[in-house]
């Protein structure tokens, strides 16, 4: 067996009311392709970012080519031969490939001016050594993504790197572009001995690219298994699978009325890039239609245009049987829809505002809480967050906290006492108990069966497979952005289902077939 | 009263702080007297004396006082919404020459019309030229931080151009150079203190005042205005209607920074000079900032501002310390400010470090 390169010891990581690491231990080999999954917040990259030197753990240790690392900081790492290359590329826009090749190791000339030629030629060696194809005088800002990713690859070699992390380095990437890493990655571990540690949540780039993977969850390490050893389905139901049983929810009630409908929608994600390929769904009053599907299937994007925060391409979409494409959040609340978004603290909150303030807003104006929609009665807005403090269990020192210091579970459950206190015919709502404490998992699935049970339409969808078995009354499988299967609540188990998520070989080759044809 | 005691538990930290960092500037400021061979004792009785010795001097504080106060305030009407308006100086330009000439123009007619409209031309010359940064940000997403501070010198030097040698609003007045026409006497405010700059614009002020701490700490439209500035996305998908919301709490920054200039031609000068402000904004704006936009805590800044303002350069007329004091005790409160909130910031990390370990500790244990 190949000698460990990288060695994690009992690391443990607590940030404040969250643990990101739990006494996680493994080994990196030299010269593999490591593997790296887990959902957002399963705490993959925190771990990263300790072995880069960004954080220091709170307990346990990290051994690097056999030395323990006294101290933590990324000069450090690097003087250790670490590299990585973040999600979000720390390049200099306006500077030449070269430019940036360099940056912090400057070549000189009389030991005091900056030797551009030679930065130059350095690139060119660089580029020829590892045969990473980029212009050295091209400007960043002027270059594609996928040669912008390779700008900073090389420049982790130039300092020196033979262990390389690779934090989701596909996401920003068109299939071509990800093709194109994936044989510099074979290329510069085959024939420069060079180790490679890549976090992803594409389970099929764990299966093209890796030696071996590890799967972590919730901040623990769930396994590390050989590639060749395990398959798509067996990863997701590592990745997603919940040990904890919950008692079922009673269900009561027939479908209503169509309340949200969509038709062949089509929407693109940030890069422009089609998330949802022609997907349409219907949803009934009193029931939920759940979603499963790996993270970046198109989930995401689907939700955010049914909720007016992200433009339509094609298609059309229904709220309570009105056209609703073009429509502002705004005016599809008023519609009767209320939203629980996937991130909470980038769209759910306000985190510098108080509890009140984020419950109160969407009704700061209604007859109950302000004379003439402007003077604020003070006293019936405290009332009311009281009650709703109350009512969903919130922890903290009361209603006049700030958000942004709640944990993870509290701030959730802000959102969710705001949106279900709208008492709307329609939610949305998308990762509910993400990130959330077991106990305030119980009382969310709850409110949200409640919901049902009262004839609302619930759209969910969640990467916690067990959340949408025991929540969902139909279930439809996303891959790619388009709808691979559609099941009635107990008809299909969960091993069954990972294997619509992950898309057959069948669908896979259809897949890159369609994709050519809308190029 | 028990908001009353929560909120000043909140701030009782920044007040503490506040406090110290003034008491630092001042002794630092007697130490600089020291050091130049005055007395500061001396020194500050001179400064006091400046500013209470008679009434006159007063009203002249106070004067600075609502023109420092509404400057601040037009700032944090507009940060509060996610705004930075680094363009009131040109706001108050226009808004103050708008003011004039409706007054030039009316002459003769009833106050009671001419005044009420020079107060809406101000208002809506300076609100409007506050609009196109506003409508820029919003629509195309250019930083109102650089096109402010660009039509800030579009619109001083538009007035210098209109009001010097040959421009068509210039006066003909004898010993006046940079200035048009003289507003008519009966349209300006009294004076409130004899030959002081105190006018009734104090009232107008105060009313102005009360409606921004109103709007912004009262109402449904506060509560959205501060949502929209802390997150603006979180505002979006809440219905709220953020593009309206910033471009209007802005428009009303520059609206206020307008009657700020026609406070000045009404208050005392008469008539619009080119050197109408001598970057009052920007002290506003430091007032702002140092009570991070709290409107009651701008309001009793800017009288310490104007304070130590007008006092310095009483004491460098009667003592002959140099009125640049004042600048230098007023940097001095801003450096420690600005370095409270990084030693806060780090006192608390550590805090929550040794929390967050014992925290494992406890877990470690329960296993």
């Amino acid at each position: 067996m190949q000698e460990s390169i990288v060695r994690f010891e009992n690391i443990s990581m607590q940030f404040p009311g969250v643990l990101a690491n739990d006494d996680v231990s493994f080994d990196i080999k030299k010269g593999e392709v490591f593997a790296l999954v887990g959902e957002n917040g399963a705490g993959k990259s925190t771990l990263m970012n300790i072995l880069y030197g960004i954080n220091k753990p709170t307990s346990g240790n990290v051994y690097i080519k056999g030395q323990k690392v006294e101290k933590f900081s990324p000069s450090d790492a690097i003087s250790h031969g670490v590299g990585m290359v973040h999600q979000h590329f720390m390049l200099v826009p306006s500077f030449t490939v070269a430019q940036n090749i360099v940056m912090s190791k400057e070549p000189r000339k009389y030991g005091i001016f900056y030797n551009l030629k030679e930065a130059n030629n350095i690139t060119r060696r660089l580029v020829e050594e590892y045969g990473l194809e980029v212009e050295a005088e091209d400007t960043v800002e002027e270059i594609s993504v996928g040669l912008q990713q390779r700008v900073e690859i090389l420049k982790t070699l130039y300092r020196g790197a033979d262990v390389l992390i690779l934090d989701e380095p596909t996401a920003v990437l068109t299939p071509q572009e990800t093709e194109e890493l994936f044989q510099v990655i074979r290329k510069i571990v085959e024939e420069k001995q060079m180790t490679v540690i890549i976090i992803t949540h594409k389970l099929y780039e764990v299966m093209a690219i890796s030696d071996r993977v590890g799967v972590m969850r919730q901040g623990k390490l769930v396994g590390v298994e050989e590639t060749k050893n395990v398959n798509e389905r067996i990863l997701a139901s590592m990745m997603v699978g919940r040990e904890v049983l919950f008692d079922d929810i009673e269900k009561t009630g027939e479908p209503g009325e169509v309340q949200i409908k969509a038709d062949n929608l089509y929407v693109a994600d940030n890069r422009g890039l089609m998330a949802v390929n022609g997907v349409s769904l219907e949803v009934r009053a009193g029931e939920v239609l759940g979603i499963a599907a790996i993270e970046g299937n198109g989930q995401s994007e689907l939700l955010e245009a049914l909720t007016g925060m992200r433009p339509v391409q094609r298609g059309e979409f229904y709220i309570q049987g009105e056209k609703s494409n073009g429509k502002t959040p705004g005016q599809i609340r008023e519609l009767g829809l209320a939203h629980i978004p996937e991130d909470r603290v980038a769209t759910g909150v306000s985190l510098q505002s108080t509890i009140t303030e984020n419950l109160i807003i969407g009704k700061q104006r209604q007859s109950a809480f302000s004379k003439y929609k402007l003077h604020l009665k003070q006293s019936s807005v405290v009332r009311y967050a009281e009650e709703l403090f109350e009512k969903f269990d919130m922890r903290g020192s009361g209603i006049e906290t700030a958000v942004g210091s709640l944990s993870g579970g509290n701030m959730q459950k802000v959102v969710v006492a705001r949106e279900f206190s709208f008492d709307t015919p329609i939610l949305i709502i998308a990762q509910p108990t993400r990130g959330v404490d077991i106990g305030a998992i119980e009382f969310i699935h709850k409110q949200i069966i409640k919901k049902r049970n009262e004839g609302c339409a619930v759209l969910l969808a969640s990467a916690d497979l067990d959340e949408v078995f025991r929540l969902s009354d139909r279930i439809i499988t996303l891959y790619e952005g388009k709808i691979t299967g559609e099941f009635k609540a107990g008809e299909i188990d969960k091993m069954g289902i990972s294997y619509y998520m992950t898309g057959s070989r069948d669908a896979d080759t259809q897949k890159e077939e369609g994709g050519a044809q809308n190029e | 009263m028990n908001k009353l005691t929560d909120s000043l538990r909140n701030n009782k930290s920044y007040l503490t702080s506040l406090v110290l960092s003034i008491v630092a500037a001042l002794l630092i400021g007697a130490v600089l007297m020291l050091v130049t061979g005055y007395n500061p004792v001396e020194g500050y009785a001179a400064m006091l004396k400046g500013v209470f010795g008679n009434s006159r001097v007063f009203g002249n504080t106070l004067a600075k006082m609502l023109t420092l106060c509404l400057t601040g305030l037009a700032m944090a009407v507009c940060s509060k919404a996610g705004m930075f308006n680094v363009g009131g100086e040109g706001q108050l330009f226009l808004g103050g020459l708008a003011a004039t000439m409706t007054g030039v123009y009316l002459q003769g007619v009833s106050p009671l019309i001419a005044v009420p409209l020079a107060f809406l031309s101000a208002a809506v010359v300076g609100g409007f030229y506050a609009w196109i940064p506003a409508v820029l940000k919003v629509k195309l997403n250019v930083s109102e931080v650089i096109t402010t501070i660009m039509l800030n010198s579009v619109a001083i030097y538009f007035c210098s151009y209109l009001t010097n040698s040959s421009g068509p609003l210039r006066t003909d007045d004898k010993g006046v150079l940079g200035g048009t026409e003289a507003v008519p006497d009966a349209f300006m405010f009294d004076q409130l203190i004899p030959r002081s700059n105190l006018s009734t614009a104090i009232i107008y002020s105060a009313a102005i005042a009360f409606i921004c701490w109103y709007v912004m700490k009262k109402t449904s439209v506060g509560l959205e205005m501060k949502v929209t500035g802390e997150n603006p996305r979180f505002a979006f998908f809440s219905g709220l209607k953020k593009d309206n919301i910033m471009i209007w709490a802005m428009i009303a920054s520059g609206a206020i920074c307008g009657l700020v200039g026609m406070f000045e031609v009404y208050g005392y000068q008469q008539r619009f000079l080119d050197s109408i402000s001598n970057e009052f904004y920007y002290d506003g704006m430091l007032v702002a900032m140092i009570m991070n936009y709290s409107p009651l805590g701008i309001i009793l800044m800017s009288f310490f501002f104007a304070v130590i303002d007008i006092g310095a350069g009483a004491m460098e007329l009667s003592v002959g310390i140099s009125g640049e004091l004042s600048d230098i005790i007023f940097a001095i409160i801003i450096f420690l400010m600005a370095a409270e909130g990084g030693i806060r910031k780090y006192l608390n990390e550590k805090k929550i470090q040794k929390k967050a370990r014992e925290e494992l500790e406890l877990r470690k244990e329960a296993k």
